[in-house]
This record gives C-alpha cells, structure tokens and sequence, in this order.
C-alpha cells in the first residue's frame, strides 16, 4: 500500500485546506504560530484552530525583500512574503514567542505590514511569551506565569469564558493520543523494512499541524491500520536521520531520498521533536502545569543553550534504534542556532565514527545540484 | 616554561591587545599634533593601565573569568578576578591589530562554525580553538542575539570552560526585571562557586557607584552633542564602547568622561567642530565599523559628517541605588542590564526603538541615519524598512542602510562603506 495518493498526506501541499475553510465558516477562529515551543492544549481548548506556518509551494522573494535583510532565514523570509501576498489572510491571529531572533521578529511585522494592512479582512490578535533559553527550575516557574497570563488574554480576547480543567484533560487527551498514533507511524519507520518514506513522514506531520486535531486523530489512526498491512518501502537506500533547520519542502528530503538514501528518523521541529513526549498529569492535577511541563522540559532544541548533551544522547539513541548509517545535519543560511548545533555535532558524531554530512542550503530548492552532488558522495562514502 | 608565563598565557589575546594599544598611544603621541585626536589619546591614557594590571593579576594566578559584553564589568568586581570581555577583546583587536583578527575567524570557520554569527564571538571562538584562551569560567546572558545563544555552548562543549548562564527574558516590564535580578544574583553565586570565592557584594558596589557617576558625566556629555555644531569627534563613539567594555567600574573610567567632557565644553563655547565644519549630522542607530576606525576621521574631515550617536551611546540608564538592600540592589543592576546597549533595542518589541530613532532624530537635529545592519545581528533584520519608513514619515530625513560585518573587513571594505556614503551624502547636500 503506497500513501503517494493518500488525501490526508495531500493536505500538506497547499497552505489552506478545506477542514480551515469549515472551520472559519462555523465562526471559528485560526491561531498561526511558528514554533513548537508553544502550549497546544490550552489553546486547543479555546477553540482555536492552530495553524503552524510554513511556506509551501513559495517561490518568491520579491516583496519579503523589502522589509527583511537577505541575511535572515529564508524560511521565515518566504512564509512572510506568502503573508504579504495575503496567502495568510484566513488567520484570526498570531502566536509568537522568543524562539528564535527570525520568527520572533514576525510579531512585529505581522502587526505592521498584515493584520495593520487597510484591507486585511478581518480583525486579527497578537500573542507573544518569553520562554527562558536554560532549563531550570527558575525558568520553568517563568514559563509557567507566561502560559498562565497567555490563557487569561485568550479567554478574554476569544472566548469570553474561563477555561476549565475540564477543558484542559479533554484537550490533553486529545494530544496525548496524536502523539501516540505519531510515534506509532514513527516506529514503522525505523524498522528494518521501513513502511514509509522520509518525505511522506514529514507530509503527515505537515497535515496534521494543518487540521484539527480530531480529524487528524481520526486520519492518522486510518494510516496507521492501511500501513501495518503494507509490505513496506523497497529501498536497498542508506538509512540516514535528518537534522536541523526547519524543513517543511518535501523537494527537499525528496532529492535526499531520490539520491539513495531513505530518511527512517529526524531530528526535526516538523519531526520527532512534536510528538516524543507527552503530558504526563501530575498528583497536584494541575492540567495547565502539566501542559508546560511537557513543552518546557521535553527535547530541546538548540535555542536551549544548556542542553547540547541531552539533545547530543537523543540523537546517539535514535542512530541505534533506527540502525541510522549516517546522519545529514542541515541549516539554513543564517540559521544560527542549528548552524552552530550542527558544528558540535559533527564533531562529536566522527568521534563516534558515525558518518555525518554538514549541508548549508536556502528554504526554496535553488541549488540542486551541488545540494545533490554533495548528497551523493556521502552516500557512496557511507 | 615557568608558572608566570603559563597564567599570563592564559590570555594571551588581551597580551596582544595590551601591546596594540601601547603602540597605537606612542604613534598618538609622536605624530599627532597636541589637538589630534583627543579622545583616542585620552581613552588609551585610560584604558592601558587597567589592563595592564590586569594582565599583572593574571600572572599572579588570579581567575580569568571570560564575559559576554551584555554582561557588565562591574558587576564582576564582587570577584578578584580578571574579566576579559570575549567580544571586546576580538572587537579592539579587528580595530589595532593590521590584519585584524580575520585569521581566527577562518580557525573558527574552518572547524564549521557557520560564516553568519557575530565576528566578535568568531574571534574568540578560534582564539580558544587556538588555545590562546583558557578561561577558569565564563559568564553570559541569553540575549541580545542568537549568535550568542548558538556560539557560547562551544566554550561549555568543546573547550569545557564552566559557562555560567544567566537567562534574560525579553520585553521590559516589572516581571523581566525582577526575574533577571535574581539570574543575576544567582549567576553570581554559581560563578563564585566555579572560581572558589564568595562574591564581595560591598566591593560591587563601590564600583557601580563609580558607573553612576560615569552616567551623570555621560548626560552632561549628550547634551552638549545636541548642539550644532558637535563638540565631539566621531572616534568618541568606539573609544567610548572600548571604555565601557574595559575600564567600567573603574576611576579611570570616570576620568575618561570628565576629561572628555571639558574638552566637548570648551569647543561647544567656541563654537568649534573637530572636522573644521560639520556639514551633515547623522545618527547611526547600530554601530560603525571596528575593522577601520579611521573612517569616523574621514567622515569628520572629508565629509564633514558628525556621527552624533551609535548604539553604545544612546542608551542612558538611572543611577543604581547602592545604598539599599540585596535585591533593590540587583533590582537596579537588572534595568541597567536591560537596557544596556543592544540588548535594549534587542529584547523589547520593534516600537520603542522607532520612537527612540525619531526622538533622538529630532533631539539631536539629524540630517539623516546611517544604518550599518550586521550579517549577524538577525534580530535586526526586519527593522530598517520599517525605521526608514518612521523616519521619513515623522521627521522627513532618509536613511542609508549598508550590510557589513563590523570586524570582518571582507564582507564589506572600508572602502565600499565610503563609496555607498559618499553618494548618499551627494543627495543630501
Ligand atoms: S528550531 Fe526550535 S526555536 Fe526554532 S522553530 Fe524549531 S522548535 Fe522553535
Ligand atoms: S530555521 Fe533556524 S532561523 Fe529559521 S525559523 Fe527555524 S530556528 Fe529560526
């Protein structure tokens, strides 16, 4: 059974999908946000539909260039030039935090240039919460009073009404239960005879950051039954694990697969580091806690400047479950925080004797071929 | 090799930086004439003995505590330390030394460091990956930039120097305050655990003192620059950020400004501009280069463009209270470090550094700004427009924008900057 027709996978390529177009016509509200730093439950229990911005299909630069130097992330400079053109006009508001210096500086621009724009169709919300860039104790009591007043803006702002426990367990279990189906589709991958591709991973985790989460509860359950029947990807390609900068193109991890190589793990923020941890209800039964907890402390990116070890050991892990032979770490241009990440790495993974290839590249595929070139003498050299 | 040698090698870049500025003074003091240059005399005068006897303290074994320029010297003086600020030292040394200090940029980059972070942590990241460096700690807060985030793990990974972290939220309220305080106190806790000393806060004290007294002669100093012409030579602007990062805390700090300060007054009341006749008055909202400070003279005398403000110096902070207890106390030194140059204008929201720009422009009667955007400081990135357009709209004066990397010469030369200028300016005149 090949996922290369599956609807659900198809989502992923457009921008909006007709579960947001619904959504909006029952009065609903969508929330943009763009990093997974962000308390998911509680805003799923405002009803808000959360929506994590990529910049599929994008080509151009033409208008971003005005307002963004070329020295920020082409990523974050082409979801930005799509909001110019008014492809982000559906959004009720946006969710921003410090995450990194590129997305964090949407708030502004957003404020400015989208929602301040005279014909933007409708009145739009902005959302922004500081998180630490350590972990401890300390920062996580921070973290915590930065959801706690997010949670009163919303309920003030959107729905008018408190949001209960109530609300919050449902929600969890709602999460918890994506993640779970998540990692089930992630152990198929990283058998030895993989079920599915790289790319279609990534198309699934794409959907479902596009969708409700209970119809992507539903459609992730429906894969999950059609791939236990399926005989699997043949491929005599290198398992690789993918790291890095965000990666939302699948042109991407295509030229990477198409190049003999089958990505059967990640290390990525449309990736793995969604759905490994869930929320873990505590004896005090404080969902809201609960909720920050998980984000807070689960794996890390590198904006956490004190994890390098644990992020450096959850790779290690992942090379031996997934039988990884090699380990293409990425960044984009002026991606500074996987830049630098990827340096460690490389470093300590050929002290591992783990193959690794350092690749810098833009968010739109403008390179291929050297992009390819590079791919394939890794391969062959693995 | 003998123990002495061994701890001064410790630090062998500020060494390098010490002899630099030793050479610079001389040729100061034998080609200039008496009015040359004034601040640049004056801040060598200055800053040459502190580190010199810095440089005598490290010799006696004491720690080398490494820190980032957003942490502030003073604060360090509850130690008896040596604090070498890693980005200062980089910085000073692109500007003395002749070739700069490209060269560990390519150590750092050749071992994989990514080309677009901030060239002053490039320079002491391949500093230590030369082994030119072994600090006991080093301290830093989590802003302004992700290329502090992102660079200051290698110390802690690689290098395996103690990296004390103290963690700054972003946007300025009571809350970020408070919370920085105490990362503040904490982080000085744990560092006087890492070099085995308990921090004298009575010390620190006494020498934030002395930067409260820096700030009143700093006030006095902005408002002269107001007047026009400015009383004030462009070099003012770096030698003043080499102050703050080497001799704050210090006397010789508040030295530095009063003797500047008579200096501005005198040629205020005669009505006298370094460069013979100050023809266009600028503002450069970021910073101008420190690969080639020679430009600010050619600005001055060529052009006679004054640089009336950079980034290092439009930030004014209230006095500390230094008389209250502990917390009011970091309470204090949280705001200062809030506010502290570029991690003002770096860990708030966009707006009220475009009210800053406009009020500064009208303040200070700029003709124009001059936006030097570093192909570091992405946070940044989505501002010029967005300044050009405040600046226009609010007071009616442009703005030239010019990529550059402040201590690599080869992402845009000296020369490239004064051409981009040297146009712009036909347009203004
Ligand atoms: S890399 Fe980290 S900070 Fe950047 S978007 Fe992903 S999760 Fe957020
Ligand atoms: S790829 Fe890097 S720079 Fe771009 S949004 Fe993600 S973390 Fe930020």
């Amino acid at each position: 059974m090949s996922l290369k027709n599956d609807q659900f996978l198809h989502i992923s390529d457009s921008i909006t999908n007709p579960y947001i177009t619904e959504w909006l016509a029952n009065g609903k509200k969508v929330l943009g946000y763009y990093c997974t730093y962000i308390p998911d439950e509680l805003l799923h229990a405002a009803n808000l539909l959360l929506f994590r911005i990529r910049a599929t299909g994008n080509t151009s630069m033409n208008l971003v260039d005005v307002y963004m130097v070329r020295f920020t992330c082409s990523f974050v400079r082409a979801t930005f030039d799509m909001a110019l053109r008014g492809i982000y006009d559906f959004l009720d508001g946006i969710l921003i935090c410090n995450s990194c210096d590129h997305s964090r500086r949407m708030f502004e621009l957003f404020d400015l240039k989208v929602f301040g724009r005279e014909n933007f169709p409708k009145p739009a919300s902005q959302f922004y919460y500081s998180i630490p860039h350590v972990i401890t104790d300390e920062g996580f009591e921070w973290y915590y009073t930065e959801i706690q007043e997010l949670k009163a803006e919303l309920e003030e702002k959107y729905i008018l009404e408190t949001i209960t426990n109530q609300n919050l367990l449902e929600t969890i279990n709602i999460y918890n239960k994506n993640r779970e189906l998540l990692r089930k589709i992630h152990e198929m991958r990283i058998i030895d005879t993989p079920k599915i591709t790289g790319s279609e991973a990534l198309q699934i985790s794409m959907s479902n950051n596009s969708v409700p989460k209970e119809v992507a509860n539903r459609e992730l359950e429906r894969i999950l039954n059609s791939l236990k029947e399926s005989e699997g990807v043949k491929s005599n390609g290198k398992r690789i694990m993918l790291v890095g900068s965000e990666v939302d193109n699948t042109d991407f991890t295509g030229l990477i697969e198409d190049s003999g190589a089958l990505i059967v793990s990640d290390f990525l923020c449309f990736g793995t580091r969604n759905f490994l941890d869930d929320v873990h209800l505590g004896f005090e039964l404080d969902p809201l806690k609960s909720i920050v907890e998980r984000v807070y402390y689960r794996i890390s990116c590198p904006r956490m400047m004190d994890d390098h070890e644990r992020r450096l050991n959850f790779m290690k892990n992942e090379i031996k479950r997934a039988n990884v032979d090699g380990v293409i770490l990425q960044r984009i241009n002026n991606c500074d925080l996987h830049g630098c990440d990827n340096m460690l790495y490389v470093h300590e993974l050929k002290d591992l004797e783990i193959p690794v290839l350092n690749l810098d590249r833009e968010f739109y595929q403008a390179d291929t071929t050297r992009l390819q070139t590079r791919i394939e003498a890794f391969l062959e050299m693995i | 090799m003998n123990t002495t040698v061994k701890m001064e090698n410790k630090i062998a870049p500020y060494q390098m930086l010490l002899d630099a500025m030793e050479t610079t003074h001389e040729l100061v003091e034998k080609i200039l004439p008496e009015t040359g240059i004034p601040s640049l005399k004056i801040g060598l005068e200055e800053i040459i003995p502190v580190v010199r006897k810095d440089i005598e303290k490290a010799r006696e074994g004491v720690p080398i505590v490494g820190y980032h320029f957003a942490f502030q010297a003073d604060y360090l003086k509850c130690f008896d330390c040596v604090p070498i600020c890693l980005e200062g030292v980089s910085y000073f040394l692109s500007t003395l030394l002749i070739n700069g200090v490209e060269k560990y940029y390519d150590v750092i980059g050749n071992w994989g460091h990514p080309f677009h972070t901030c060239s002053a942590q490039k320079g002491a990241m391949g500093m230590s990956l030369e082994n030119l460096y072994h600090f006991d700690a080093i301290i830093t807060p989590t802003a302004p930039c992700d290329s502090t985030c992102a660079s200051y793990p290698f110390f802690k990974y690689e290098k395996k120097f103690p990296l004390i972290i103290a963690d700054m939220p972003f946007l300025h309220d009571e809350k970020s305050y408070e919370y920085y305080a105490e990362q503040l106190k904490l982080s000085l806790y744990s560092l006087g655990e890492v070099i085995g000393q308990e921090p004298d806060f009575d010390k620190m004290r006494k020498a934030l003192e002395v930067e409260n007294e820096v700030s009143k002669l700093r006030m006095e100093l902005f408002d002269l620059i107001k007047a026009v012409p400015s009383p004030i030579e462009n070099i003012f602007n770096p030698i003043a950020a080499a102050s703050t990062v080497f001799i704050s805390g210090a006397p010789e700090n508040i030295s530095f400004y009063s003797r500047i300060l008579e200096i501005a007054k005198s040629r205020y009341k005669n009505n006298n501009h370094h460069g013979g006749e100050e023809r266009i008055r600028s503002i450069w909202p970021y910073m101008v280069t420190f690969f080639d400070i020679s430009l600010c003279e050619w600005l001055d005398r060529e052009l006679g463009m004054s640089v009336l403000l950079d980034i290092f110096n439009y930030n004014l902070s209230d006095p500390i209270d230094t008389k209250s207890d502990l917390d009011t106390l970091f309470y204090g030194m949280a705001r200062k470090a809030m506010g502290w140059p570029m991690v003002k204008q770096s860990t708030e929201f966009y707006y009220p550094f475009l009210d800053d720009c406009i009020r500064m422009a009208k303040d200070f009667s700029a003709d124009c700004f001059i936006y030097t955007q570093s192909i570091a400081c992405k946070q940044f990135g989505g501002i010029p427009q967005l300044l050009r357009e405040a600046l226009r709209d609010e007071v009616g004066i442009p703005m030239l924008v010019i990529d550059f990397d402040v201590g690599d010469a080869r992402i845009t030369s000296a020369k490239a900057i004064k051409d981009k200028i040297s146009m712009f300016v036909q347009t203004l005149l």
